[in-house]
Parts: structure tokens; sequence; C-alpha cells
């Protein structure tokens, strides 16, 4: 208590700050005007209009060259292509002008895109078709099953779906959203330019993307370099074009490394909004009967053993709600994250998260294997 | 919400803005900034709100009743109960699960497990810098220096604005007092010419340099064990720079949002890293900070003025306590400590007169010491800004090609290279005397521009978590 006095007593020390030196006094002034406001003159309104004038002038300039442009396909201005890839739409196109109803269908993500149907013919006898898209996510697969059943009624059809650890997605692709095939199912989710959409369409990023776009459509041509087969599959030729694609793939996984090191992943979000078409999507799938085959996107090694020395949260959590939705629907889960699972090559790699054609083969041959009978 | 959103950018501050010009009136302006900056804190976490109303509310009342009474054991006993609301708080949830946690590490280490539960405590952003604001004025009206105000509202708004409520500078009543008592009548070209021109430097001071360094720095931290003498200088350079750039960009654009509603902050960075010794470090750096620690912790300890061992066990007390302040981690408390010892042996060694009188000299040595000791603050834990700081000493030997090529690419090293000039010969923000042309208005204006672009992926300020 003496002490607590004694230290309540000298914060009260007025005789001290008196006998402080000038110079100690001095150091404690801390000036509230700062040079630029001792500056006398005229002019300071012009300085301040000319401030927020090219302020506002350039972001509204950036914002609207990137709306013309439209890289990311969000505003459905349609002058020019866009930065991304269109391959939703070419998907769709592809599956309108099938003749014959497809057997298997792939669906996921670019991740998924190195997928060849005509070997899954080889390997089952049936015939397959590739509708996986850049991006890929719940609301692309239930639009493509919704599509495919449309298109196709009365057909059986089976379904290797890969997925990431994450499961879903509550995103919805613009691009799908601005289809009018994509539109039709995803009720009252057409294009809206919002106010996140124009941060977007502010940031470097887009404004990149565009004249990305720009460059391309002076210099070059305006057709997209990347093609795919009649099966979904991307055309041979055009392999090199795709963006995963890394110059080194070393590079691209101390990348990834170093991120997860420095942002681990942390659990997903278990907001049941974020799994809506997935869970949709599968009630839709045995309804009519179909039996899907989930696959868990594989990982590369390097990346696999940091994002489980860091407990990997979000692969705990995904077969946790996959093992409490095998309750309610009808499915089969292949995890392919473990490329020692399904006899991959670590150098088999596109980019850290991107398997190439040759492992893709490998983890097919593994998934028709342990389909529990859901591909036939 | 953040300095460096379009949120508050264009969805905050321009109602703001319009709302606090049109009312000409005191007691609507203070009530309107009080709101809108208990809306801005609230967005955050609408539960804390409450937690920094009754610390309001405490020192406001605690203050009244201290200018009420001469009774000297009373106004201590006022102090007392003040202080220790305003500590408990703080030491709850800012240190309670540190301490849990340590406890439980030296009961493991000394093989008496203690296993007392791990405690899940939110901490409530910028509780370390409204608390420490509140307990100034309380503090001084104890000390006689402050009349309290009686106008609930004046108070309300000194502790909770916006600008420096989440981050500073730590403003005192003083700082305030007159401009809360008679707000100023409208927004002259002037004020809004320096709010603008301070708001531009901040959003290019962390946007375009701190947030740039941040992939570079995050990186090199991330593989402390791989770095070697090269590398983990470019660590510990890059993170100082970075820390520097994101806290001072924030400050300025605290001291720019201030003038652009009517007040004046003071200034709380003066080109720290031109520093000639480690006092005067610390009066350049986190100058609000630094002031409120010699003033309410150092002085009443004893200052300077009762020997040399006493001075020096002072400066360590206080500087461990300011270490503290930063965060509930060991590597804050050390931090802290090295610091203290720092400042004592320069005591020490200006007593005896055996400081060198070199001022390239003295700028060099202190640099290197500030930035070694960045290291254990930015390091997450002792073990790490251990291997990194042995690197510095050349333990970890040179690096390799890859590692060069692979943590030192061009465009960081350009960028390093261009701070550190940059801040050894340019002027501060405070310095700057230019003229009110339109050129300088055209050149900010699209300086800040580039700078909002990069918004999009915003990093939180570093002192957000302190």
């Amino acid at each position: 208590m003496a002490t607590i006095r004694k230290s309540v007593e000298s914060l009260a020390t007025p005789g001290i700050l008196r006998r402080r030196t000038g110079a100690e006094a001095e150091k404690l002034e801390r000036p509230l005007e700062p040079g630029v406001a001792s500056v006398q003159a005229i002019g300071y309104g012009r300085f301040a209009l000319a401030t927020v004038g090219a302020c506002l002038a350039l972001l509204v300039a950036t914002l609207l060259m990137n709306v013309l442009v439209d890289p990311f396909a969000i505003a459905g201005t349609g002058l020019l292509p866009t930065a991304v890839e269109a391959d939703r739409t070419v998907k769709l196109d592809l599956i309108r002008k099938l003749e014959r109803s497809p057997d298997i269908v792939i669906l996921g993500s670019s991740r998924a895109r190195q997928g060849e149907p005509s070997f899954l013919t080889q390997l089952t006898g049936e015939t397959a078709f590739n509708a996986a898209v850049t991006g890929g996510t719940a609301a692309d697969a239930w639009v493509t099953a919704r599509y495919v059943n449309d298109r196709f009624p009365r057909k059986p059809h089976h379904y290797i779906w890969f997925v990431d650890a994450g499961i879903a997605t509550k995103g919805i692709n613009p691009q799908l959203a601005e289809d009018p095939r994509g539109k039709r199912y995803l009720a009252g989710k057409g294009v809206s330019f919002t106010l996140a959409d124009v941060g977007t369409y502010i940031g470097p990023q887009a404004s990149l993307a565009s004249w990305r776009v720009l460059k391309k459509c002076l210099l070059h041509s305006c057709k997209a370099r990347l093609r795919y087969l009649p099966d979904g599959a991307i055309a041979r030729p055009t392999l090199r074009y795709l963006p995963e694609h890394a110059a080194s793939l070393q590079n691209s996984i101390s990348r990834l490394v170093d991120a997860v090191r420095a942002h681990p992943p942390r659990k997903p979000n278990t907001n049941p909004a974020r799994y809506r078409f997935f869970e949709r999507t599968l009630a839709f799938m045995n309804a009519h009967g179909i039996r899907p085959v989930i696959v868990l996107n594989p990982i590369h090694p390097k990346v696999l053993a940091v994002l489980l020395k860091h407990g990997f949260a979000q692969r705990r959590a995904s077969l946790a709600y996959l093992h409490a939705l095998h309750r309610r629907y009808d499915f089969v889960v292949v995890d392919g994250e473990d490329i020692s699972r399904w006899g991959g090559s670590p150098q088999q790699f596109t980019n850290a998260t991107h398997i190439n054609r040759r492992n893709m083969r490998r983890l097919l041959r593994y998934v028709v294997a342990h389909s529990d009978g859901a591909l036939r | 919400m953040l300095f460096n959103s379009y949120l508050f950018l264009f969805g905050f501050l321009p109602p703001v803005l319009v709302g606090c010009w049109a009312l000409r009136q005191k007691n609507l302006r203070l009530a309107f900034l009080t709101l809108s900056s208990w809306f801005f804190y609230a967005w955050w976490d609408w539960r804390f709100l409450p937690l920094m109303l009754s610390t309001t509310m405490v020192d406001y009342v605690a203050a009244l009743a201290l200018q009420h009474t001469d009774d000297e054991r009373r106004r201590r006993l006022l102090l007392i109960g003040s202080l220790s609301i305003n500590l408990s708080l703080l030491g709850y949830f800012k240190y309670a699960g540190f301490f849990v946690g340590s406890l439980n590490g030296i009961g493991r280490a000394l093989g008496a497990p203690v296993d007392l539960p791990d405690l899940h405590i939110l901490l409530p952003i910028g509780i370390s810098f409204y608390t420490f604001n509140s307990m100034s004025y309380t503090i001084d009206v104890f000390r006689r220096r402050v009349t309290p105000t009686k106008h609930l509202l004046e108070y309300t708004t000194f502790v909770a604005l916006f600008p420096h409520l989440i981050a500073g500078p730590i403003v005192r009543f003083t700082d305030l007092a007159e401009q809360l008592r008679r707000p100023r009548p409208s927004l002259t070209s002037k004020a809004a010419s320096v709010g603008l021109f301070f708001l531009a430097c901040g959003l290019t001071k962390k946007l375009l340099i701190a947030d740039q360094l941040n992939p570079y720095v995050d990186r090199l931290f991330a593989h402390s064990g791989d770095l070697g003498f090269l590398t983990s200088w470019a660590a510990a350079f890059g993170y100082s720079l970075q820390l520097y750039f994101d806290f001072s960009g924030y400050s300025d654009m605290a001291v720019g949002l201030a003038w652009l509603i009517g007040f004046r902050f003071p200034q709380n960075f003066n080109s720290p890293f031109k520093a000639q010794n480690i006092s005067d470090f610390w009066r350049r750096w986190h100058m609000s900070l630094s002031a409120w620690f010699r003033d309410y912790l150092f002085i009443p300890l004893g200052g300077s003025r009762r020997g040399p061992a006493r001075t020096t066990i002072n400066l360590v007390l206080t500087m461990f306590l300011a270490g503290l302040w930063h965060g509930a981690a060991w590597t804050f408390v050390v931090w802290g400590l090295f610091h203290g010892v720092l400042l004592g042996t320069h005591g020490l060694l200006r007593k005896l007169g055996l400081t060198p009188s070199s001022v390239f000299f003295n700028r060099a040595v202190t640099f290197l010491f500030v930035v070694a000791a960045f290291v254990i603050f930015r390091a997450p834990d002792l073990g790490t800004a251990g291997t990194i700081l042995s690197s510095m000493l050349g333990f970890g030997g040179l690096d390799h090609a890859g590692a060069l090529h692979t943590f030192l690419p061009a465009r960081f090293l350009i960028l390093l290279g261009a701070l550190l000039v940059f801040v050894h010969a340019a002027p501060n923000t405070w310095q700057i005397r230019a003229r009110p042309r339109i050129v300088y208005g055209l050149a900010t204006g699209t300086a800040a521009a580039i700078a909002i672009m990069t918004i999009a992926s915003p990093h939180p300020f570093i002192y957000f978590q302190f």
C-alpha cells in the first residue's frame, strides 16, 4: 500500500515538472502545425480542388476503361473478349453440340481440365465429356448437371466431380450468371455490377488485364489461343497456353509453400450458404439415380507436407462434412490429395496446384478403380 | 473499418465531412462526431463498444470528482480507482491469456505442470490507445494540470474521435481541450489542403510502400532458418522500413483526417531513422507514446534525478512496460528491455563523455541497433529472432546464390535501397513547406489515386494489433 501511495504521489509532481530544465520541457513539445500549414500563400483552394479533381478523375477514368473493356466479364459490356478464359460459354456450347449423351461427365475447376474423356473411354468403355472450367465452383457443377440433364433427358449419366479441400465456394462466376443457359438455373442470379465490382475494376489487376486485352486485340487478334476438342478436352497444341503452366515448377511450389507458412489456412467457413449449390447438386444427381464420384484434388507433396504441419484444418473439416453428408446423399469419395496413393509423380505438375496430363491419367485410373461401381 | 478501404474513403468519410461542417452548433457537431466515431468503432465489433464507453465514463466521472475535492487522500483514492479499472480492463483483455500461457509454460519447464485453461480472449481493437488517452486525462486532472470538462460531449469526442481512436496518435486532453471548447466554424481551404495533403501522403506511404514491402519481408521471416548474412540484414532493413512507412503512414492519415474535421493532432514521427542516439530515436519514433511513458511513468519513477544507477533502472522498467504495451508476447518484452538497456547504456556513456562526436557514426550505429531490435519485434518467437540476429552477426554464413536469387529479387533490392536513402535524406511530411501550387495538387491527387487503386486487397495497419 505504501508503495502504491508513493507511486500515486509521484504522479502528482508539479514540483518535479517545474524543476525540469528548459531543454527537457522543450523535448515534450509536440507541434500541432506542420510545415506545410505555416506557408503563407494564396491558392490553397485551387490546391485542394486539384488534389481531389486529379484523384477522382484518375479513378473514374480507370473504372470507365475497365468497365468498357470488361476483362473479367463482370459488367457484361461484351465489346472485347475477356481476359479470363470464357470457357463456361465454350463448354456449354460444346454440350449443346454433342450428338449423343456422354456417359461420364467430368466436373471441377482448372485442376480437372487436364482430364481426357478419351482416356476415360479407354478405361471404362463409356463415352465422356470434360465440363471442368476455370475457377469452377459448385454453382458451375449445378448448372452443368442441369443442362446436361435437360439436353439429354432420360439418359443416365455418371459424374466425376473434382473438388478442392475447401469443397465448395458460394461464388457464382459472372460469366456463368451472364450466360442465358446458366442464368436459367440460377434463379435471380443474373449479372449485377455491385459496389464490390467497382473496387475490383479500380484495382491494378483489372487495369493490367484490360491492358493485356487491348494490347492483344490491337497488336494481334482478339481470338483465344486455348482451344477445346468436341469432348471438352484441351486441344494438345494449346496446352502451353494454359494459365496454370508455370515457368518454373520449383518457384511456383516455393511461393505457395511460403504463402502457406506465412498465412496457414484456417478452418473453412461453415456457413451453410457456402454449400448450398454443392448439396443442391448432390440432391439433384441422387434424384436422377446418379451416384457421383467426388474426388479430392491432388496437392503437391511439398505443399501437402506444409499444410499437414499446420494441421490442415480445411481437410479435416471437409472430410467431416462429407462424412456427415453421407447420411443424406449417396456419393463416393476418392481422396486424391496425397499423390503417393495413386502413384502420382511430383514432377508431373504444371504448377504447385495443377497436375499435368500424365498424372491426370494415373489419377483417373485410380478413380475408376475406386469408384465403387458408381461409374458403371 | 480500415482507413485504407473503399468503405472508409468513399462510404464513411464523405458523409461524416458533410455532416460535420453542416452542423455549425457545437453540441450538434460534437454529438455527430461522437456518434460517427462510435459507429466507426462498432463496425469492427459492436460488442466492444460498451467497453470503450465504460472506460470513457469512468474517467469522465473520476475527473469531475477529482475536481470537486481538495482532500488529498480522497483524490488519491479516486485516481487509484480510475487507474485500477482502466488497467484491469486492459490487463484482462490484452494480457490475461499471455500470463496464463506463460504460467503454464513456466510450470512445464519446472516439471510441475500448472495446466490453467487457455483463455481465448479477443483483443478489442484500439484498447491500448484509448485507455492511455483516457488515463492521461485523469492523471493530468489529478496533477491539476488540466481543468476537467463538465461537457460530456467534449469528453466523449476527445476519447472516441475516429482519426486517433484505433492506433493513435495518443492525444492528451491538453492538445484538444481548446479545439473541443471552440470548434472551428468552417473548413478553410488551407485546412482542407493540409488535410488532403496528409491523407494522400499517408495513403501513399501505407499502400505504395509498406504494403509493397510486406510480401518480401513475410517471405524472409517465414524462412528464418535459411537466411545468411545478407538476407538476414535484408529482412531486418525491410521490416524496419515497412513498419515505419506503415505506422507513420497511418499517423499522417490520422493527422490529415483530423484537419479535415477541424482538429489538429500532434506530430507522431519526426524522421526517426535520422536519430543520432537512442534517446533521440525515442523523441522521434511514436512520439505520442514515448512522451506518455516519459510523463506518466519515467518521471514519476524519479526520472534521471536520482543518480545513474536509478536512472538506468527507471529506463529499463519504463521500456519493459512500453514493450509489453505493444503486445502480450515475450518478443515485445525483450524488445522493450533491449531498448531500455540501450537507453541506460547511452545515458551512462554520455555522462562519462564517451559518446563519439561524429554525426555520421552516431546515426549509423543508432540505426543499426534500432533495426536489429526490430527483428525481435517482428519475429513470431524469440527462437526465430535469435536465429535471424545470429545470421546478421555472420553465424549463419554467407548466402548461397540460390537463396539470394529467391529471397532478394531485384525489385525488392531497388525498393530497399531507394527507401534507405529516402529515410535518411528526405524531409518528413511535417517538414515539407511547399507552396500550394496546382501542379503539386495534381501530383498529390495522382499519388492518392494510384494508392487507392491498390486497395483491392488491403493489409491492416501493423499497429492495429497493439
